[in-house]
């Protein structure tokens, strides 16, 4: 099934569009294109349901919320999900010259309750995209960036190129959905984690990381393996208590600590880098500027102007 | 002994109340959990709409055997696939995957497929770790996938009446790295239906490729004893366990499978459609890439995975993939 879109006032097909079934019951349409100054609209479905759309581009877009030119406009930025409820179409406005592509799924009505149904998270969503929010986004990562390039590599000759699509239609979906249910998470951070086991998991890999922090040899990779839990795992627990990823909490740590060492006035910067776990000073300073938006060397200034 | 039967019309969910009944375990949820005496872990079923049914078994240390079995039916309009990866217990840094494996050998570690139309048993022996995923598709929405490509082929072979009931081929590190990350994600994920969806369809998709692969390899008259699939299976396992450390070497994996290191060769070509370095590299590498998406440093990595020089690792990443770790982890 093939559609094309004309552009009424240049007259230019955009791309053909490919609207594929899914066997799963998704339907995805796929777009590559490079156009200039163009609108492109995304497929109407004309059935009750929500349109997620994956796109990832080189150049100027806009993102609409219908086709004509007074809708609400929002800037848009390379590798997004964006979800609608469907009968809201949105279209993308392009500047020059603009590599543009695009994975649409279609989520009808009747397969939430199967898919996504019992879910609190979606649930959210739902009530978000019904108070009027028209879109909401995420930003893709770069695992998902690859799957979204894989994914629109449609071509019908390579064997299996629809399971392929369904593939990462279905991870680019997972994704997008678990990205806005930890950022729901976000406006209450403690609610989900009610586990003792959690619970007891994150204190004992604080408790290890206190103890840790200022070795050389320190990784988040030697926590997994003591804790026997995967990254992910781990990162999402601890952004739902502390609101920050392990990682930043270890930086964290490192740089409040060499901010007592600076304040003690006894070690140069360089040793005190050394001490707390970092290999180049530079990192070190990057890092304690990003906590504390000043270097090391302005705040031991501050500090001795002021004794 | 327990026995779970199914017919073929009713649904996996019925599992639990036959298991729960002669079991002591709690179901909840839809899952069943072992505890105790019977072992621990879980089995989970998901029913989806679009023709597909999963049923998922986490479970180590059965004190003893499950048996599930699949009454043949008179509809004939589904395959019944499943994931099986079954481990013996590591005891300690054994440094060989133990060689001796007392009694029948039971269930072993494969994936398969098979018509629903003429039944299925699967036993799952006691005092091991087992984690399977058993999917009930229809034969349209699987014929449905490789459509242009190869339909009816695997119809074509499993009802022609003097052909096998069921097509099994061995598991590879895919299957294990994903069922792996499935059953360890799975108790915790707020989508669980989707995510179940997504991992079965990834499942399908390898399962699709190796049986084309192996429709070109496999001439008529080579097949393997099981001695030798066991044997390969051993070397297989020996592999994977090694993807920190440098290739093993010829002689060492020959030692393993009891074979001559050309018989070896060919053989483990002809069962895993890989050279046996290929093998190797590639499930280093996926390893390394699983890294990589937990966002450490390309250097580490290398080191992690046993490069002693980070551009061996590029190259290798490159030759593998077609785009170096470092356009992996920065895709703008």
């Amino acid at each position: 099934m093939t559609m094309k879109f004309q552009d009424p006032e240049q007259e230019k097909p955009i791309k053909a569009l490919q609207v594929l079934s899914l066997p799963v019951g998704l339907r995805a349409a796929v777009l590559k294109a490079t156009v200039d100054r163009q609108d492109i609209p995304l497929p109407d479905f004309h059935e009750e349901g929500y349109t997620i759309s994956f796109i990832n581009f080189k150049g100027d877009v806009r993102v609409a919320t219908g086709h004509r030119p007074g809708d609400k406009e929002q800037p848009a930025s390379p590798g997004l999900g964006l979800i609608s409820a469907a009968g809201k179409p949105m279209s993308f406005r392009t500047g020059a010259s603009v590599s543009f592509a695009a994975l649409v799924l279609f989520v009808p009505k009747g397969w939430v309750p199967h898919f996504l149904g019992a879910n609190t998270p979606f649930r959210k969503l739902e009530q978000q995209l019904e108070e009027g929010a028209n879109i909401i986004t995420c930003r893709l990562g770069r695992k998902q960036l690859s799957q979204l390039s894989s994914a629109l590599n449609v071509t019908g000759e390579k064997p299996l190129s629809l399971l392929n699509l369904q593939n990462g239609a279905l991870a680019l979906l997972e994704y997008f959905l678990c990205n806005r249910h930890r950022s729901l998470l976000g406006v209450s951070p403690t609610s989900d984690i009610e586990n003792e086991d959690d619970l007891s998991l994150i204190r004992e890999v604080e408790s290890y990381i206190s103890e840790y922090y200022c070795s050389d040899t320190f990784t988040v990779d030697s926590i997994l393996k003591k804790t026997y839990t995967s990254y992910h795992r781990l990162n999402f627990l601890f952004k739902s208590i502390h609101g920050m990823t392990i990682s930043e909490y270890i930086r964290n740590k490192r740089i409040e600590k060499s901010k007592e060492m600076i304040a003690d006035n006894v070690k140069s910067i360089s040793q005190i880098a050394y001490e707390i776990g970092y290999s180049s000073i530079s990192n070190y300073i990057l890092a304690f500027k990003k906590v504390y938006q000043i270097t090391p060397g302005k705040y031991k200034k501050q500090i001795d102007s002021l004794a | 002994m327990s026995y779970v039967s199914l017919e073929n019309s009713e649904s996996f969910l019925k599992c639990f109340e036959v298991i729960a009944e002669d079991k002591s375990c709690i179901v909840s949820d839809s899952v069943l959990y072992f505890s105790g005496k019977t072992g621990k872990g879980f089995i989970t079923a998901a029913g989806i709409d679009t023709g597909i049914e999963v049923l998922a078994l986490n479970v180590s240390m059965l004190t003893d055997d499950l048996t599930i079995r699949f009454q043949p039916s008179t509809d004939a309009s589904s395959y019944i696939l499943h994931f099986d990866e079954i481990e013996i217990p590591a005891k300690g840094d054994n440094d060989l995957p133990v060689n001796n494996m007392s009694g029948v050998e039971k269930g072993h570690s494969a994936v398969s497929i098979a018509d629903a139309g003429r039944g299925k048993t699967i036993v799952y022996p006691r005092e091991r770790v087992i984690r399977s995923l058993i999917v009930r598709v229809r034969k349209s929405s699987l014929d449905d996938l490789i459509k242009d490509f190869d339909a009816g082929t695997i119809g074509a072979i499993l009802d022609s009446p003097e052909g096998p009931a069921f097509l099994t081929w061995p598991i590879t590190f895919k299957y294990r790295l994903l069922l792996n990350d499935f059953m360890t994600e799975i108790v915790q994920h707020p989508f669980r239906e989707l995510f179940t969806i997504r991992n079965v369809s990834m499942l399908m998709e390898y399962l699709l490729q190796q049986f084309f692969v192996m429709q070109k390899l496999t001439g008529e008259g080579n097949s393997l004893s099981s001695q030798d699939t066991r044997s390969l299976s051993r070397v297989e396992q020996h592999l994977c366990s090694q993807y920190k450390k440098e290739f093993p070497g010829i002689e060492k994996l020959s030692r393993i499978s009891a074979m001559s290191p050309t018989s070896l060769k060919t053989k483990f070509k002809r069962y895993y459609g890989e050279t046996l370095f290929g093998y190797y590299q590639k499930n280093k590498l996926e390893h390394a890439r699983k890294l990589l998406d937990s966002k450490i440093p390309v250097k580490v990595v290398a080191t992690e995975i046993g490069y002693s020089n980070p551009s061996h690792f590029t190259l290798a990443f490159k030759k593998e993939y077609g785009f170096s770790p470092w356009h992996y982890l920065n895709p703008h």
